[in-house]
């Protein structure tokens, strides 16, 4: 009788243990989501500030082809990427050509002068701030997320309940940013 | 984070209770001087009391009271988008659950701050001189600083302490005034009573009056110390660009003009002491803000990262002390965060005459003046109570039209 | 702030740099002593500013108060005798310009080109104005289309 009862608290203490490592990891794993969503959302604000800006600037930069079209395709492959790690790489060599738009503006006294282009840069350097800034504490939340799906015993609950690690969102080092890798 | 911020409390809690205590036996010594038989508590109830009030109306519109005594005006986005756009980063990077107001302040000098005792219901102010003057690294610095004095729950602990403050300079103020006009009914009463027990008491009353303001000033401005480096490390984590706030401040100390609407209560809210002691040696004890060109040269000297532990690093060597700055929590995180470039925008100021003219645009737009660029160059400025609905340029003789 | 004139609310136009005050309504301009130290930089220009001022005794012209500390203004002669009255604000607020007032001014400082706040003001009004050689100064300023 009193084996029955022994058994019966282990088993309810058991439950209850992993509903509450269940519920934390579901905590951990929206708030993952979330700080993604902060990043997603000035993600798209860029994609949309770019075809005015190409507009704007197509008037002026006679000699910046390459670059701009460059832009318009990263723009595109960041726009259909399906991963974060995908997503990451597009928007690392969509800020490099930007960047080096950005160079090449310094040619172009008239265009510096021009108001409109230059409150359009204000909203894009912003962004990228924006972006970069938002993508620390998502990085943040991914580690802590990652570490508890790792270590025991979260893990075996994690393993239970196909809790799938998420993936850093990383851009490469800003000065390779700069000169995009050609493959031959 | 939290814990950064309870210890935060707790050390401004000492500084905060020694103020309570010196506000408590203010009341004491009044109230006995006075009645000597059980007046020291009816003293103490009423500093109590006069404290209570003050610190409610704090709380529930201290922001909106300071805001509007230095003139602040809420802007929208329009006005100055990267002002915004700056504001919103910084709440990005601080992590703040709602995005500040923002206003901007009316006058010359360079200066800001930040208001809001809780960070859902906070406020960032700007002088219309700022704006002017900075470039946007810069304005990212001071930005950055003043949102985290909300983070840090500063503004909290400055609104509280100003508001003890203020009690203990009122009470002693009207303690004093009274003696003068009421010391003849209190000659013949303690003639009446125990005469020299009584006379001790007046005195110690007087002589405590006169110190309680100074001792009460000297904590208040303890506290304010403190919390300046930590928000000039938290700034640094937020933008991880320290030369952006060195020089900022380097600017905003350089700049001649004074503050009009500053006063001594409000002086550890902004960025800069706005309350320059021109040619002051004892700044240590009666300064309300470190010594600008140490704050500088801290940040100067970063060099690792944006870290906390990089920040007391840089302040144990300039400072060759090794008083901490930041709490011990703040410096466990060792996650390392690199320092970012610059950014590729320079702009060129500096010009007194664009200075002006920027700065004057900035008020016209707060002030919702309607702005025409005429295309024979001349710029046309439209007050909001223009009635008519149609203006010829009288340069080139152009109709423009107002709706 | 309010033309002293008609009491309408003033437009501010703003050229080189520089802005002036001016009512849409009388074509009347004024100055503010502000702008006057960012026009004339040097201690030597400003002098010869003042010099170019002379307090005007009878003059039958109605006084105007200062659209700024609304005290009443002090009239004064701008070269020779009857040749401008212009209002100047006692406590040196600024200076307001009628609009006859100024065309003489305009007139007068074609004779000392120099003077960079004159030119100015001829930049500024010269359509407005229909003086004959209002054309041929633009020409000489160049540049400002």
């Amino acid at each position: 009788m009193s084996g029955l009862i022994i058994v019966l608290v282990v088993v309810a203490v058991v439950v209850l243990f992993v509903i509450s490592m269940y519920n934390s990891l579901i905590q951990l794993r929206n708030r993952v989501k979330n700080a993604w969503s902060q990043i997603d959302v000035q993600l798209k604000r860029r994609h949309d500030l770019i075809p005015n800006l190409l507009e704007t600037v197509k008037g002026y930069m006679k000699h910046e082809r390459e670059i701009m079209e460059n832009i318009t395709k990263y723009r595109s492959q960041a726009m259909d990427a399906g991963t974060v790690g995908e997503k990451a790489q597009a928007e690392g060599l969509l800020s490099g050509a930007l960047g080096q738009l950005r160079v090449q503006v310094e040619n172009y006294p008239d265009l510096k002068a021009n108001q409109n282009f230059l409150a359009l840069q204000e909203e894009l350097t912003s962004t990228e701030n924006k972006i970069s800034f938002a993508r620390q504490s998502y990085n943040d939340q991914v580690l802590f997320y990652n570490n508890k799906i790792q270590m025991f015993p979260s893990n075996i609950i994690a393993g239970m309940f196909k809790f799938l690690q998420e993936e850093f969102f990383q851009v490469e080092d800003a000065k390779e940013r700069e000169v995009p890798k050609v493959s031959f | 984070m939290w814990e950064l911020i309870q210890s935060n409390r707790r050390k401004s809690l000492v500084l905060f209770i020694s103020m309570g205590v010196t506000l408590l036996l203010l009341g004491y010594f009044f109230g006995s001087a006075y009645y000597p038989d059980g007046g020291g508590f009816i003293g103490i109830f009423f500093a109590f009391v006069i404290w209570g009030i003050l610190s409610l109306i704090s709380y529930f519109s201290g922001s909106k009271i300071l805001l509007a005594v230095s003139g602040a005006k809420e802007v929208t986005k329009e006005v100055h988008p990267q002002l915004f756009n700056i504001v919103e980063e910084m709440k990005i990077s601080a992590s703040l659950p709602a995005m500040p107001k923002v206003y901007i302040i009316n006058e010359a000098a360079p200066n800001a701050f930040a208001t809001g005792i809780k960070p859902e219901n906070s406020a960032v102010a700007v002088t219309a001189g700022l704006l002017a003057r900075l470039n946007r690294d810069e304005l990212q610095g001071v930005v950055a600083h003043e949102v985290s004095h909300i983070v840090n729950r500063d503004v909290m602990f400055m609104t509280f302490s100003g508001i003890m403050l203020g009690s203990i300079v009122l009470i002693s103020e009207v303690f004093l005034r009274s003696l003068w006009l009421g010391g003849g009914r209190y000659s013949s009463k303690s003639s009446k009573s125990s005469g020299q027990g009584q006379m001790i008491i007046m005195i110690v009353a007087i002589v405590f009056a006169i110190l309680a303001p100074i001792l009460a000033q000297l904590l208040y401005f303890a506290i304010s110390r403190k919390r300046e480096y930590l928000a000039d490390a938290s700034a640094v984590r937020y933008t991880r660009y320290p030369e952006g706030l060195a020089s900022a401040l380097e600017k905003i100390s350089d700049s001649s003009i004074d503050l009009k609407t500053a006063n001594k209560v409000t002086a550890p809210m902004y960025i800069v002491n706005p309350l320059k002691p021109k040619g002051q040696k004892l700044t240590n004890l009666s300064s309300t803000h470190p010594p600008i060109s140490e704050r500088v040269r801290i940040l100067r000297s970063m060099s690792g990262g944006a870290n906390y532990v990089d920040y007391q690093n840089a302040f144990n060597k300039i400072k060759r002390s090794k008083s901490p700055i930041i709490p011990s929590s703040g410096l466990a995180d060792q996650t390392p965060i690199g320092l970012k470039e610059a950014s590729i925008t320079p702009v060129a100021l500096g010009l007194n005459k664009q200075t002006k003219r920027d700065t004057g645009d900035i008020m016209m737009k707060v002030n919702n003046y309607s702005f025409i660029n005429c295309s024979c160059g001349l710029k046309i400025k439209i007050p909001p109570d223009y009635k008519k609905t149609e203006l010829f340029c009288p340069r080139c003789g152009t109709k423009h039209s107002l709706i | 702030m309010n033309c002293p004139v008609c009491k309408e609310p003033l437009v501010v136009l703003e050229l080189e740099q520089v802005e002036v005050d001016y009512c849409t309504s009388c074509a009347g301009v004024w100055l503010d002593s502000g702008e006057l130290e960012l026009i004339l930089e040097t201690d030597e220009d400003r002098n010869r500013l003042v010099n170019l001022f002379k307090e005007a005794t009878d003059v039958n012209e109605k006084s105007y108060d200062c659209p700024i500390c609304g005290k009443q203004m002090r009239k004064y002669e701008i070269g020779e005798k009857g040749k401008a009255v212009v209002d100047k604000c006692r406590k040196n607020h600024g200076i307001w310009f009628d609009k006859g007032e100024l065309q003489k001014i305009v007139e007068f400082g074609s004779v000392n080109k120099e003077n960079k706040i004159i030119n100015l003001l001829k930049n500024m009004f010269w359509k407005s104005m229909p003086l004959a050689e209002n054309k041929i100064s633009l020409n000489i300023d160049g540049g400002n289309k």
